[in-house]
């Protein structure tokens, strides 16, 4: 039954990210957005951005929920300090690691 | 490629919210939305009802429309297959680079494009086979690399544009006292609620003119 649903989501959501994706593509340049829409939709991926990070980052790990946070504020600090994307991933994982290593000490 | 290791980070989350790897990385082929794909699999985690999850990852992704209205505005040398083909690649990263390149043939667009896809593919592949072969710390830390990914989107920006920060606050809120009201809904409803508030705090401006300094 759970197999079953994750293929229905897993085809659901192929379809309705297709079809945004599709029609541009079809229509070659002959939709024009008002300016309302077009701020509105520009505005979607900062709002749904921050409400994926919040409360979603704390339970990266299920136990330490503060584990989450130090990944946050370490991405946060090394892209103020205009470190490359994939830089900063692949740091933020690094750190977390190291801070896993030193966890039972605390 | 920073596709590599966030394909890694979504692999752990969609492993460890019960998808086999042959979904965890179909889905990658599929959909294709680094964000779609890790708010889909964290809802189910916590189990969301499935038409809740298509609905979230419909006005997720639904910023793709005007990415690829400016991708095949500016795209030459196109034609209705090639831009039907090339739909599907469309991603914040490759509509971005493309925008702000001088090269403008949709075949090049078409290399860089794919070669994200299927970065984005390997990445999850290679965290379907290693995450079983590796200690639980490394599977958990690897769990925060979309998180960073998604806060190293949002800093520039904010750095920039302070409301944005203030916009960002005010949605995070939002979201965390919904989860209490409607569960899992709260994503969907403190994301458009969160847009709305949005046109009134943030200039114009700032994100019709000065977006990536792209014009479409």
């Amino acid at each position: 039954m759970l197999i079953d649903q994750i293929y229905i989501m897993i085809l659901g959501c192929a379809v309705v990210t297709f079809i945004p994706r599709l029609l541009p593509a079809v229509l070659m340049g002959k939709i024009k957005f008002n300016r309302k829409v077009e701020k509105f939709l520009d505005l979607i991926p900062y709002t749904a951005l921050a409400a994926l990070i919040v409360p979603g980052v704390l339970t990266v790990d299920n136990q330490l929920w503060y584990i989450g946070l130090i990944g946050a504020v370490v991405a946060a600090v090394l892209s103020w300090k205009k470190v490359p994307l994939g830089a900063i991933v692949i740091l933020t994982v690094i750190v977390l690691i190291s801070v896993y290593s030193v966890v039972p000490l605390l | 490629m920073g596709y590599i290791p966030m394909g890694i980070g979504y692999a752990a989350l969609a492993i460890k919210a019960g998808l086999s790897p042959i979904q965890t990385v179909s889905f990658s082929v599929l959909v294709y939305a680094g964000a779609g794909e890790i708010i889909a699999v964290t809802m189910l985690a916590s189990n969301a009802t499935i038409i809740a999850i298509i609905l979230t990852n419909f006005v997720v992704n639904l910023r793709y429309m005007v990415m690829n209205t400016c991708v095949y505005n500016k795209a030459t040398k196109t034609s209705l297959l090639l831009n039907v083909l090339s739909a599907h690649l469309v991603t914040d990263e490759s509509f971005a680079l493309f925008s702000l390149m001088e090269e403008s043939s949709i075949w090049f667009y078409i290399g860089l494009a794919l070669i994200s896809w299927l970065s984005w593919i390997f990445g999850a592949i290679i965290g379907v086979l290693v995450l079983d072969l590796l200690p639980i710390v490394v599977t958990n830390s690897f769990n925060i690399s979309l998180y960073a990914l998604f806060v190293a989107i949002l800093v520039p920006s904010i750095k920039e544009n302070k409301k944005i920060g203030l916009l960002v606050a005010i949605t995070a809120i939002i979201n965390v006292v919904l989860q209490f009201v409607i569960g899992n809904w709260s994503l969907i409803v403190s994301t458009l609620v969160g847009a709305l508030i949005g046109m009134e705090i943030i200039d114009d401006d700032y994100l019709l003119n000065d977006n990536d300094g792209v014009e479409c």
